[in-house]
């Protein structure tokens, strides 16, 4: 037996619950049926109070932050963006004890190079998209999945301004998450007197991890929002598709993300070396950094009136 | 929003904050403003004038109580003509008096008297005893700028005692300038360029920041060898010794294809030298010490001679046969035969 959610939050009845998290605090959303189990503080009905897109979509991000910040996924996260630091700690001890952390063919590599590798390797190419994979394609999937998608229809808000408040919650949570441990990361790495050379790089290299979350984020969203299993997908593209298609000689690749944010990578490749040899073909062939900027903002964007297209029109079934 | 989140992204946005204010900071307004927390090198640098070309530094106490010391000594029992020299002229026991050695060249190369250095001595000095030693070597004490000041016309040499526990030693005019130079404050801690590179390696117990027309300038390299070189504004050289030596030598290319070049260079004199140390198993882990590094136009060795060496180096030492005593005249009539006219 199956039920269908309520098509539109707009014909709910309108009821005040108490908050999700069950501290009895005023819900965050307005009306509607409080959670099963979290007893429902009866209040007097409020009609024609509709909140716009926006101010529904903050009023969902104030509650969703919350829940993604404290939920089972901020471990998984903890360690994913914890792991880079703990490398920097030890690198820097090493460091300390006047060996070398890394070294290719015999040469010492620098600090601000293994910062650079670091971003590269760790953020760039497995944090941001496995981040992206997990948190995004769970925005609307988690709520399908705990048949909890229905209490947060039944709001008078759009289904769409939940989806961009649930994705805003997101790239809030993510971005303070990530950027602070590449800051940590880079002061235990670079020497105080390397910074004034390698501090414009740094600023590059946030600003590319915010429109590597924003877009890995908007693109699994909308994965989320279309499919019913979405995190195999995600994980497909993320690590399948995406690493087969760089690889691949010609105009496939333009169908990435990691495309256009390797592009904007300011750290130069390594020279030496058979991998690096491959790697510079693969990057041989990049677009200018206004393109890869322009094409991650549409990705962004068309990607999230995409999901907020889909989660309008889709009618959620919901498995008993 | 709960206590715990806006806690969570206080501390957050805090470390964002904290960590771009300090790199723009460190950016835009020099590295060597935040003296709180950057090294600023030894406080002896008062002395020195901002037009420094050379600075160096050394720990003497810690070199001379060095294990590496004790073993070179065993080593090497009668080398001690410099320090005792060194006494003779200035009353002043290296081993036993000296902590600290600052020493500077200031000013262009072209004269011999900017070629001289000012050293500045730190330590326990028996002021009246120096005194009266420079006087029988017919020295005259006077007083400049309130400080005791002590010269030999002949060679131009000075000494004055600048601090309780200091004195500066070089020509005449260098410590008088030294003296000046204290009393102004413009001295080379006001020098950007040079600060940068004492900051960057004042974490052994000697070390050495130049420019590298100090070295090329004067007369102190072959022309030819000089046209040579590869373009290099400064170089810098930091060592640690201990029970070994740990050091890094470092060289600030005037480009980054000048850097590169010279990357290229030091990596072929590596690989020359793995090649003759071939399976030597002492040298082994020197070598594997060897680490070339460095980024845009700042190139870099490293380099580790552990403790085990030297002992290996002694052992070889000990073995090699005693050169013999010089042979004799051979008598005439067993004079070799001159070799025939052809």
């Amino acid at each position: 037996m199956s039920e269908a959610a309520v098509p539109a939050g707009r014909e709910g009845p309108p009821y005040e619950a108490a908050g999700r998290d069950g501290s009895g605090a005023p819900p965050a959303l307005g009306v509607g049926p409080g959670r099963p189990g979290v007893a429902e503080a009866r209040r007097p009905p409020v009609v024609g109070s509709t909140p716009s897109f926006l101010a529904g979509a903050a009023r969902v991000f104030d509650l969703s932050l919350g829940e993604m910040l404290w939920s089972r996924r901020t471990i998984f996260m903890a360690l994913v963006v914890g792991s880079p630091v703990l490398l920097a700690i030890v690198a820097r001890v090493v460091q300390a004890s006047g060996l070398a952390p890394l070294r290719v063919n015999g040469v010492r590599v620098e600090a601000a190079s293994m910062f650079g590798m670091m971003i590269w390797v760790l953020f760039l190419r497995f944090i941001v998209p496995v981040l992206g994979v997990f948190y995004g394609t769970a925005l609307v999937a988690d709520e399908v999945e705990d048949k909890t998608i229905t209490y947060l229809f039944t709001r008078p808000i759009r289904r769409g301004a939940v989806l961009v408040g649930k994705y805003m919650a997101y790239f809030a949570c993510t971005t303070f998450v990530v950027l602070p441990a590449v800051m940590l990361v880079y002061f235990l790495l670079v020497p105080f007197g390397e910074i004034p050379g390698s501090f414009v790089s740094l600023l590059t290299d946030l600003g590319i991890l915010a429109l590597g979350i924003a877009a890995y984020g908007a693109l699994f969203a909308l994965v989320g929002a279309v499919l019913k299993r979405p995190l195999v997908v995600g994980l497909v593209f993320a690590f399948g598709w995406e690493q087969a298609a760089m690889l691949i000689p010609g105009y496939l690749r333009r169908f990435t993300v990691s495309y256009y944010i390797q592009s904007l990578v300011p750290h130069a490749m390594p020279a030496d070396g058979g991998v690096a040899s491959l790697l510079q073909f693969v990057f041989t062939d990049t677009p200018s950094a206004a393109v890869s900027i322009v094409m991650l903002l549409a990705i962004t964007g068309f990607s999230l009136f995409l999901a907020v297209r889909a989660i309008e029109r889709r009618e959620y079934v919901l498995e008993q | 929003m709960t206590k715990r989140t806006r806690l969570f992204f206080f501390v957050t946005v805090g470390i964002l904050v904290a960590g771009l204010g300090t790199g723009a900071v460190a950016s835009y307004m020099g590295i060597q403003n935040l003296v709180l927390i950057g090294r600023d090198g030894p406080v002896e640098l008062a002395y020195v004038p901002a037009d420094a070309r050379v600075v160096a530094f050394a720990n003497v106490r810690e070199v001379m109580d060095s294990e590496l010391r004790q073993k070179l000594m065993q080593l090497n029992p009668g080398a001690t003509d410099g320090p005792d020299k060194f006494r003779e002229e200035t009353g002043i026991d290296i081993h036993s008096d000296v902590d600290q050695v600052i020493a500077s060249m200031s000013g262009e190369a072209t004269t011999p008297e900017n070629a001289r250095p000012l050293v500045l001595v730190r330590g326990r000095f028996d002021n009246a005893r120096i005194e009266s030693l420079v006087r029988q070597q017919g020295g005259q004490p006077s007083d400049y700028q309130g400080t005791r000041f002590l010269t030999h016309p002949e060679n131009g040499f000075a000494l004055a005692f600048v601090e309780p526990g200091l004195v500066a030693v070089g020509t005449a005019t260098a410590v008088r300038r030294a003296i000046d130079t204290k009393a102004s404050g413009d001295n080379v801690t006001g020098n950007a360029e040079v600060m940068r590179h004492v900051k960057d390696i004042d974490d052994g117990n000697a070390w050495v920041v130049g420019r590298f027309d100090a070295l090329t300038g004067g007369t102190q390299l072959p022309a030819e060898l000089a046209k040579q070189l590869p373009a290099i504004s400064w170089f810098s050289a930091s060592g640690t010794v201990n029970g070994g030596v740990r050091g890094v030598i470092r060289a600030e290319a005037r480009d980054d294809a000048a850097a590169n070049d010279l990357r290229d260079v030091v990596r072929g004199f590596i690989a020359l030298a793995r090649m003759q140390v071939g399976q030597r198993a002492e040298f082994a882990e020197l070598m594997n010490s060897l680490e070339l590094g460095g980024q845009g136009k700042d190139v870099s060795i490293g380099f580790a001679v552990p403790s085990e060496l030297i002992d290996a180096l002694s052992a070889m030492r000990a073995l090699r046969p005693q050169p013999r005593e010089a042979q004799p005249e051979l008598e005439p009539n067993l004079k070799p035969w001159p070799a025939p006219a052809l």
